[in-house]
């Protein structure tokens, strides 16, 4: 029971934990304190002055420790100064007054300092209109300057921090939110000031310069328009954006993101994704997104238009034709970049005529992440917690995670990685290194089973560096078999849904080329899948959204949809159901995966079912609804925008799932 | 009788006596105010260069939604407008603008100005939203047409230097 | 009197160790070894000894602040030295150095601290370095290093040298400038004493303080009390600049006016001129106007408030009636500009908009409206700063265009 301190803000009276902060237990009572370098993720520096409120405290009588009493009422010692409320925790039955003459001076003040160096840039600065400095300018700030213009401090403007991150020197306020994110949350300090005084600026101590994945947040979570990425500089205006609840498809993690839309003349007048944005969403990725995500482009210019037969009647018939041919013969071949619901349409037809249903993966042991797979919150791992990373690189191959994991090093958890390279954990894990083909016998070391009885909660992350998928299998196998409570297991897939091909029952190829050869193939997926069928199938089915060689060698062509023109749900790897929504109206004759496989079932004379108990069980208790059920408590309203969820957060599956 | 016929018509024939009002429209046109906004037209400076900084202002004033702006980046090579950005697309629909002049207002660099052309015709909506190229005026006779190759380091500010709006 | 503090005007050579030693050295430092821990903190606070660097804190209290469920312990000895017209401390470690070390000693041993270290300005590495010849010497002569004079008590000093930032005077930021990590102000509290060094409690104090301690213990508090003020007792050294025609340091009891430290050990203005104001503390003053009434007040942290200064590190600047106002405070503004560390909002932006100001008033280039507008600025900075700079740099700004119009309007 954590204790509860009472103080009164404005002459509202809040209970919080004790630990908070005034500015935390202000934003309780509802009272907005001004605030540029705070950020409740990170530790607060008072750097930038502007959280400036009258602090009184109960006087205490030195001599017996009781408080002193006047007219009945506690006596009320202020501070001769204001201060800070971002660096103050409460006490019981402080006082803070945020809105008083004094204080209010002081924040205009501060204000007024922070705009005489700051260039008149609003109009050509691409933060205008999501600006924090703006905002807190016209609720706070001074209507005329006192500062002679001519006399501003000049900067270089438009810096290149490395590839994707473009530094304006003379806009940035010095709130040093960047620096501390890098080196607190990141952990990768490749940021930091230079010079003093009025000549502090920011530099990049990496080379390559700003080498980090997370770089991107730091343009969020600048206050101003000093970070910028290239990729959106000049996009649009914030208030020209739609702004759609999507998933990021890049990596296994399901980040939530937030697909910005507008209409662009380059495009020909299309609606295209402008930029993408983190989501809130504490138990998968906080309010980080990775640079992977972020600058996925997902306007993809190769669109297959068109099936092929051209109208869709005759393309629907000519893939039933040719399926009902192969009947049981042929082989249904997916990868993880489907939808949950195409994939079930798919392994339902499937299983009527009672044909493989594949799953291509390189990594392997989705049967067994269905088995023992996550549970519980990844953001709250800490000492209880034992952390096994094997045979992958968090670091590229699911970026977010590699925070997480970090984040609950940082925390108390212990670390072990076991892999073939070093990389960007090993600073803060127990290494073990193993030369190829050594991965399984590494792991049946002491230091594992020590902290794995230890601990109260293990995790594992396995994938498939330097190995075949039957290596990494044999690798899943082992992890599976440590676990000690029969959960925990995660495996790091290439694709986005390659964990909702495992729990929809999809069986892994090994060896595409023998079990494709000479068959009837419908495969769904990326192009790489395509090719590989191409190359070796007799007759294929190709269900994808782009228009390449491969896809024009298949016989028939089924035009489908990419996430950003659908709807549909993901599985990430630690099981979490995540939903994501059309953001763009679909390009050409386009359908949903979905659709595609229900009119090519159905002149099959196939009736797919459509409950998914009878296929899965597991999902069985979940609804869309469920998905879209959000915890207002939960979040953050930095600089307001692009964080709030709106959308959903999705649902785990539980751990134990019933076999069909 | 007479009397009073003559009397009511009395009005009448002065008018029929007097000079018509009528302006012959479109031979001779009536000169309108100084201030009188009409149809937009998109500045330039004397150099050549354009005023416009796709800035985005004048869309997010305009009460109708009537202008779409996109921006892009100025270079040495190919430069439109002095500082970092130009306005790569800026289109009007004057179907949906009601002349209020907004735009001119909220403009920071007074690139877009109501000028005093009223009489446009157009015989389908498409004909109606005016790009860049219907809407800036011709190059200045001491400029040069854009996109211009320029000095580097000379155009480095980012909003050009304005004068005083009082002027 | 005889010298408590700059022994090397009675006693020539008194920095090499033998003399020293000859002429009672270390017998505090015995003294206090064989001593309880809390004796010799109690001793210093009774003798009411306050800290000499320019807060005035009482050094005994500060000591028994420490943390004693947080180990280890450290002391740091500020030998920073900054502040604008403070030479006083360079004179100590030049001239006087082993009852400096003996003072570290003793404090370090009063809060059981093991290591201690002195920290330089960048500028002073061969202060440094003779100090590190000295410690050399004391370790060899048995009285540091390990198991000092056959008690259990091991305590080994270094030094360390900064790198030119007056901000790294204060002592947060000297912890963090120690640490390796950019000299800036911390958040306070946590005070050194709970958390400083590596987040260890730590006390810092003055080389002056530190030095004033084998004083103490060799005498007793009673004795260093005989000398200074009731509040403000035992000796200072006022380090005398300007307008004076005998600048430098001059030992003193607390309590002294200044027209004695001015006109009789000073030798008053040259040429003729006459007094205008005092600058009491450094270029972190207000302007006290040098009135009979101020120059009349005894000098100790009680008194000099009520003429409208601060004592201070006791840095008397003198200033006669050749000296424009406005050429002053355009020099300690654009002293205090160059020195901002940039870490919060309005040291770092209101000092250069200041410095802009009294540029262009002391160029002539100002209005009236411009004075008011210093004014304001310089208001608007104070209570709003992180540290002590930022409150500090505002001082002779505000108190010279109060009490100094003229000087002003005449510019304008």
């Amino acid at each position: 029971m954590t204790k509860e301190v009472t103080l009164t803000i404005d002459g509202k009276e809040v209970t919080v934990s004790a630990g908070s902060l005034v500015v935390d237990a202000a934003k309780k009572a509802g009272i907005d304190i001004p605030t540029f370098c705070y950020h409740p993720k990170m530790e607060p520096v008072g750097m930038c002055r502007m959280c400036l409120v009258e602090i009184g405290r109960p006087a205490i009588d030195r001599a017996t420790g009781e408080a002193v009493m006047e007219d009945g009422e506690p006596k009320i010692n202020w501070g001769w100064k204001l201060e800070t409320s971002c660096t103050n925790p409460v006490s019981e039955g402080m006082v803070v007054k945020t809105a008083t003459e004094k204080a209010k001076q002081g924040q205009n003040g501060m204000l007024e300092f922070l705009l005489t160096s700051h260039p008149l840039d609003c109009p050509v600065c691409d933060k205008g209109g999501e600006c924090l400095l703006q905002d807190l300018t016209l609720a706070h700030g001074p209507d005329k300057s006192r500062f002679i213009f001519d006399e501003k401090h000049h900067a270089q403007k438009h810096v290149p921090l490395g590839d994707a991150i473009w530094l304006d020197r003379e806009r940035c306020i010095q709130c040093g939110l960047c620096v501390r994110f890098q080196s607190e949350i990141a952990g990768e300090p490749v940021l930091d000031f230079d010079f003093r005084g009025r000549k502090t600026e920011i530099v990049t101590t990496s080379e390559p310069g700003f080498d980090s994945v997370f770089s991107g947040n730091t343009t969020d979570i600048c206050p101003v328009g000093a970070l910028t990425t290239k990729q959106f500089r000049f996009g649009a205006r914030p208030w020209e954006l739609d702004a759609t609840a999507s998933i990021c498809a890049e990596c296994p993690v399901g980040c939530n993101t937030v697909l910005n839309t507008r209409r662009e003349a380059k495009s020909g007048g299309k609606i295209v994704v402008k930029r993408v944005m983190p989501r809130q969403n504490e138990q998968v990725n906080e309010t980080w997104i990775c640079d992977k995500g972020r600058f996925a482009d997902l306007n993809a210019d190769n669109r297959l238009l068109e099936p092929s037969p051209a109208e869709w009647t005759d393309a629907i018939g000519a893939a039933a034709e040719k399926l009902s041919a192969a009947k049981g013969d042929a082989v249904y071949l997916v990868d993880g970049s489907l939808a949950n619901e195409e994939l079930y349409n798919i392994k339902s037809l499937a299983d009527e005529v009672g044909a493989k249903a594949l799953c291509y993966s390189e990594v392997g042991g989705g049967e067994l992440t269905t088995k023992v797979g996550m549970k519980g919150d990844m953001g709250k791992m800490g000492a209880e917690s034992a952390i096994l990373v094997a045979g992958v690189d968090l670091y590229t191959a699911a970026p977010i995670w590699w925070l997480r994991v970090k984040q609950a090093a940082d925390r108390g958890a212990t670390l072990i990685v076991a892999t073939q390279e070093a990389n960007r954990l090993d600073a803060f894990a127990t290494v073990i290194r193993y030369k190829a083909g050594g991965a399984v016998k590494a792991l049946d070391s002491k230091e594992i089973k020590e902290a794995f009885s230890k601990a109260e909660n293990t995790v594992i992350f396995y994938g498939n560096e330097g190995m075949d998928l039957k290596a990494s299998q044999k690798l899943a196998k082992a992890c599976a078999d440590m676990l000690p409570k029969k959960e925990g297991l995660i495996g790091v897939w290439a694709d986005a849904n390659t964990q909702g091909a495992w729990e929809m029952g999809f069986e892994p190829v090994e060896d595409l080329a023998k079990v494709l050869k000479g068959k009837t193939v419908y495969v769904a997926g990326q192009d790489a899948l395509v090719a590989a069928a191409v190359e070796v199938a007799d007759i294929i089915v190709a269900q994808t959204a782009q228009a390449t060689e491969a896809s024009e060698k298949a016989s028939v062509t089924l035009a489908s949809r990419i996430v950003a023109e659908m709807d549909g749900t993901f599985t990430s790897a630690e099981r979490r159901v995540q939903r994501f929504f059309p953001a763009v109206p679909p390009r050409g004759d386009a359908l949903p995966g979905y659709v595609i496989t229900a009119q090519v079932a159905e002149k099959m004379g196939v009736t797919l079912d459509m409950e998914a108990e009878d296929l899965f069980s597991a999902f069985s208790d979940l609804s869309y609804a469920d998905l879209a059920e959000v915890n207002a408590e939960e979040s953050l309203s930095i600089a307001g925008t692009c964080y709030e969820n709106k959308q959903g957060l999705g649902a785990q599956l539980p751990v134990a799932v019933p076999t069909n | 009788m007479l009397v009073e016929l003559l009397r009511g018509l009395k009005t009448t024939f002065k008018m029929m006596l007097d000079k018509p009002v009528t302006i012959q429209y479109p031979e001779v046109k009536r000169p309108v105010r100084p201030r009188y906004k009409g149809r937009h037209e998109l500045k330039r400076y004397d150099n050549g260069l354009e005023k416009c900084i796709g800035c985005s202002l004048c869309a997010a004033a305009c009460p109708a939604d009537a202008i779409f702006v996109e921006a892009s980046e100025n270079t040495d090579e190919e430069r439109y407008s002095p500082g970092d950005r130009y306005a790569s697309t800026y289109e009007i629909n004057f179907l949906r603008c009601i002349y209020c002049g907004y735009c001119e207002d909220a403009c920071p660099t007074e690139a877009i100005v109501l000028e005093h052309e009223y009489d446009m015709s157009y015989t389908n909506r498409f004909d109606a939203i005016f790009p860049k190229d219907k809407l800036i005026v011709p190059v200045p006779s001491n400029g040069k047409a854009t996109p211009q190759k320029t000095e580097p380091g000379l155009f480095d500010r980012s909003v050009p230097e304005m004068k005083d709006p009082q002027d | 009197m005889k010298y408590m503090l700059l022994r090397h005007r009675d006693v020539p050579n008194i920095n090499q160790i033998d003399i020293y030693q000859k002429n009672g050295g270390f017998d505090a430092l015995k003294k206090a070894i064989k001593m309880k821990t809390d004796d010799v903190t109690n001793e210093v606070k009774e003798a009411g000894l306050r800290g000499r660097g320019g807060a005035g804190f009482p050094a005994g209290v500060k000591w028994s602040f420490m943390d004693n469920n947080n180990w280890p312990h450290y002391v740091v000895a500020n030998a920073d030295e900054s502040e604008p017209g403070t030479f006083k401390d360079r004179e100590i470690m030049e001239s006087n150095p082993f009852q400096f070390l003996e003072g570290i000693a003793i404090c370090s041993y009063a809060v059981g601290a093991n290591a201690a270290y002195i920290y330089l300005r960048g500028e002073f590495w061969e202060v440094a370095h003779f100090l590190d010849e000295k410690i050399e010497e004391m370790e060899k002569a048995g009285f540091l290093g390990d198991k000092i004079q056959g008690t259990d008590y091991s305590l080994k000093i270094y030094t360390h040298l900064g790198a030119g930032a007056y901000i790294c005077g204060e002592e947060t930021a000297m912890l963090e400038s120690m640490e390796g990590k950019r000299g800036q102000p911390r958040v306070r509290p946590p005070f050194p004493p709970s958390q400083g060094l590596y987040n260890k409690p730590t006390v810092v104090n003055n080389v002056e303080t530190l030095t004033s301690v084998p004083y103490i213990i060799n005498n007793g508090a009673k004795e260093y009390r005989k000398f200074g003020t009731d509040k403000s007792p035992g000796t200072k050294i006022f380090s005398l600049s300007g307008n004076v025609n005998k600048p430098g340091n001059y030992e003193l009891p607390l309590g002294t006016t200044f027209r004695e430290l001015i006109f009789e050990h000073g030798g008053g203005i040259p040429n003729g001129n006459t007094i205008k104001a005092i600058m009491p503390a450094g270029a972190s003053s207000s302007m006290v106007v040098a009135n009979d009434e101020a120059l009349d007040t005894p000098m100790d942290y009680e008194s000099v408030p009520n003429v409208g200064g601060d004592l201070g590190s006791a840095s008397v600047i003198v200033v006669d009636d050749s000296i424009s106002l406005d050429w002053l405070i355009n020099k300690t503004v654009s002293f205090f500009e160059h020195e901002s560390c940039g870490k919060c909002t309005p040291c770092r932006e209101g000092a250069y908009w200041m410095k802009q100001l009294t540029s262009r008033i002391h160029n002539g280039e100002g209005t009236q409206d411009d004075v008011e507008l210093l004014k304001s600025v310089a208001t608007q900075i104070r209570g709003t700063t992180l540290c002590a700079l930022g409150e500090f740099s505002t001082m002779a700004v505000v108190s010279s265009i109060e009490r100094f119009p003229e000087d002003f309007e005449a510019k304008v």
